[in-house]
């Protein structure tokens, strides 16, 4: 079966040589949760918004469903569905209304569309304040009825843009399951972005990481952390040495495999970690460092993200235009 | 089939727009009052100019709310239209725009649906306006048949001027710089027509501005409607402008959703 999504260097420039996504390939198979982890302004959006005919891309190719998206953008859009990070639902109609407009924009007939609003309703739990205003929804169940009307034409493909963003972890991991209980029901295939490192890990059969427009290592969330070769250790130290002089007594330890610098701290990738543990006090001890605090761990998808970007996921740019749909946003989810 | 389609899509954009006028009563109480206290305002500050036999010979009646009553139509439809873009910049900032646009419907329907239930609303409040005139004492020369010429053309004047601001809307992303080239617009457009003052009263420069001004189109043939009467030669060119400036600025901001980028 060919790939439900194809890219091909997918690249697009913003006025001002801006290059929010850089030459991007990839590939996702029929019912795979596929996902784009990066922090904001990586070019999450830009490419989301490319695969669903929203923006042209400057150059490349991409295909959804087997329909191009420069060339078919009708077939392409009566494929997909898109929940924007926007929070995209009509706060002054009711849910029922907002899923009834979306049926019509997707041209569902009337009886089929009302056996499947009471079904994703079901789906999502808002069945019971269906026919309140959606003003009076809460953040999570304004995120649940936009994700409802993405569902509601049973797209090929679902395109999630940061479906949890500000949302408080217990209704994150309510989405997280309705998420997972779709693709197990329906075998949608679905394609998200976000840069919670937990939620990639936790939701998506593979990852890419992108960083500066750029896809930086694609793979299992599982097989990106083997790719770490050991165990996270984070140190603080007292004072403020100096970094090279650390790094290099802690790169002399055998089993470490790479030492980073970030945020005060260093983070020590090590094919073993408890015995690494020892020879990192020893080596400090040499160079006469004094050890504040520390941790030692399994591999999270952040450390991936730090080896591969030397970036952490929370490093932020935003335009005045992002931020102000940021703060509407954020007032309308936390309403 | 495509034209049925446009009509279904546009048909549904329409119904989200009315059902959110429905919810904000407040924009339904202030459509309402505002022509009214422009008629109450303007019927009694005015009066006493039609007092003097000169200005009298200018308005051609004696009553000078029979003359304003055209104006205060015109300049209702026109503040109703003009600011019709920015519920396309709020939808932008929603994100329903995008929404509405990632969905296979024709483009067309959303300026469509939105410039229609603009219009709706306007040809509500000239409706709405004619009849406090009438309780006032406006006697309408042309009556009931006239009034609804009068509302053909208010309806023909609204689809331009909100096709207008729907089309403004899609290129000028914030409401400020909406807000901006609208103010910049609208009143030196009222003031160089012959919609509050007659021509017949200007300096010659401005009189020849208020013979081109679109808005002088609109209120000519509806002055001619309420105080003279089925006096064609002064009706139909305005209907005629009227008809075309309507379908130029729906085909143009239709266009400018249809493109690949919004
Ligand atoms: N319409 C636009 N005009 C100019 N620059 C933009 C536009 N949209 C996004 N960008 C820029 O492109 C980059 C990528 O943005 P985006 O795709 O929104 O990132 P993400 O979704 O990963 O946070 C950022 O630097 C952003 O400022
Ligand atoms: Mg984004």
């Amino acid at each position: 079966m060919p790939p439900v999504i194809e890219a091909e260097g997918l690249t697009r420039v913003f006025p001002g040589h801006i290059v929010a996504v850089d030459r991007v390939s990839f590939a996702v198979e029929q019912g795979e949760i596929f996902g784009f982890l990066g922090p904001n302004g990586a070019g999450k959006s830009t490419t989301i918004m490319m695969l669903t005919t929203l923006l042209r891309p400057t150059a490349g190719t991409a295909r959804v469903a087997g329909f191009d998206v420069v060339r078919q953008p009708e077939r392409v859009r009566a494929s997909l569905g898109y929940v924007s990070q926007d929070l995209a639902v009509d706060d002054n109609l009711t849910g029922i209304e907002n899923l009834t407009l979306q049926a019509r924009l997707y041209h569902l007939p009337r009886q089929e569309a009302r056996r499947r609003i009471a079904e994703v309703l079901q789906l999502v739990g808002l069945a019971h304040r269906a026919r309140d205003r959606v003003e009076t929804y809460s953040g999570g169940m304004r995120k649940r009825l936009d994700i409802a009307a993405g569902l509601l034409h049973r797209p090929k493909v679902l395109f999630l843009d940061e479906p949890t963003l500000g949302l408080d972890i217990q209704t994150r991991r309510e989405i997280w399951r309705y998420v997972r209980d779709l693709r197990a029901n329906t075998g949608m295939t679905v394609f998200l972005t976000t840069h919670y490192m937990e939620e990639a890990d936790v939701l998506c059969d593979r990852v890419a990481i992108i960083d500066r427009g750029q896809i930086k290592a694609v793979g299992r969330p599982s097989e990106l952390k083997a790719g770490l070769g050991g165990d996270v250790i984070t140190l603080r130290l007292a004072g403020t040495p100096s970094a090279q002089r650390v790094t290099s007594a802690l790169r002399g330890i055998p089993f470490v495999a790479d030492v980073r610098f970030y945020e005060g701290e260093y983070v020590v990738t090590a094919r073993d970690g408890e015995k690494t543990l020892p020879l990192v006090f020893e080596a400090l001890q040499r160079v006469g460092e004094q050890i504040v605090a520390v941790t030692l761990k399994q591999p999270s998808l952040d450390d991936v993200y730090l080896a591969i970007t030397g970036r952490g996921l929370r490093d932020d740019t935003e335009g005045r235009e992002d931020a102000i749909r940021h703060r509407i946003r954020m007032r309308r989810i936390r309403a | 089939m495509k034209l049925c389609t446009l009509l279904t899509d546009s048909y549904w954009v329409f119904w989200r727009e009315m059902k959110r006028l429905l919810v904000q009563r407040a924009r339904i109480a202030i459509a309402g009052i505002q022509p009214l206290i422009w008629l109450i305002l303007m019927g009694n500050a005015m009066g006493g100019l039609t007092a003097n036999p000169a200005t009298y010979r200018l308005l051609g009646t004696e009553n000078y709310l029979e003359f304003m009553t055209p104006g205060i139509m015109i300049m209702s439809t026109l503040f109703g239209g003009i600011f019709g873009g920015i519920s396309v910049i709020w939808d932008r900032r929603t994100g329903f725009l995008n929404k509405m646009l990632a969905a296979p419907i024709k483009r067309a329907a959303i300026p469509v649906g939105k410039i229609t239930a603009i219009t709706l609303q306007s040809a509500f409040q000239v409706t709405f306006i004619a009849a406090i005139a009438a309780a006032m004492g406006v006697k309408f020369a042309t009556g009931v048949p006239g009034f609804f010429l009068i509302l053909c053309i208010m309806i023909l004047f609204s689809y331009g001027i909100a096709g207008v601001s729907l089309a403004l809307a899609s290129v000028l992303r914030s409401h400020e710089a909406l807000m901006a080239v609208t103010n910049l617009l609208t009143l030196p457009m009222v003031f160089a027509s012959n919609a509050i003052f007659p021509r017949e009263a200007m300096p010659a420069w401005l009189k020849a501005i208020a013979t081109y001004n679109p808005l002088t189109y609109a209120v000519t043939p509806l002055r001619t409607l309420v105080l003279e009467g089925w006096v064609w030669e002064k009706i139909w060119p305005g209907l005629l402008a009227m008809g075309f400036f309507a379908a130029a600025a729906v085909a143009i901001s239709a266009r400018q959703f249809a493109r690949s980028e919004v």
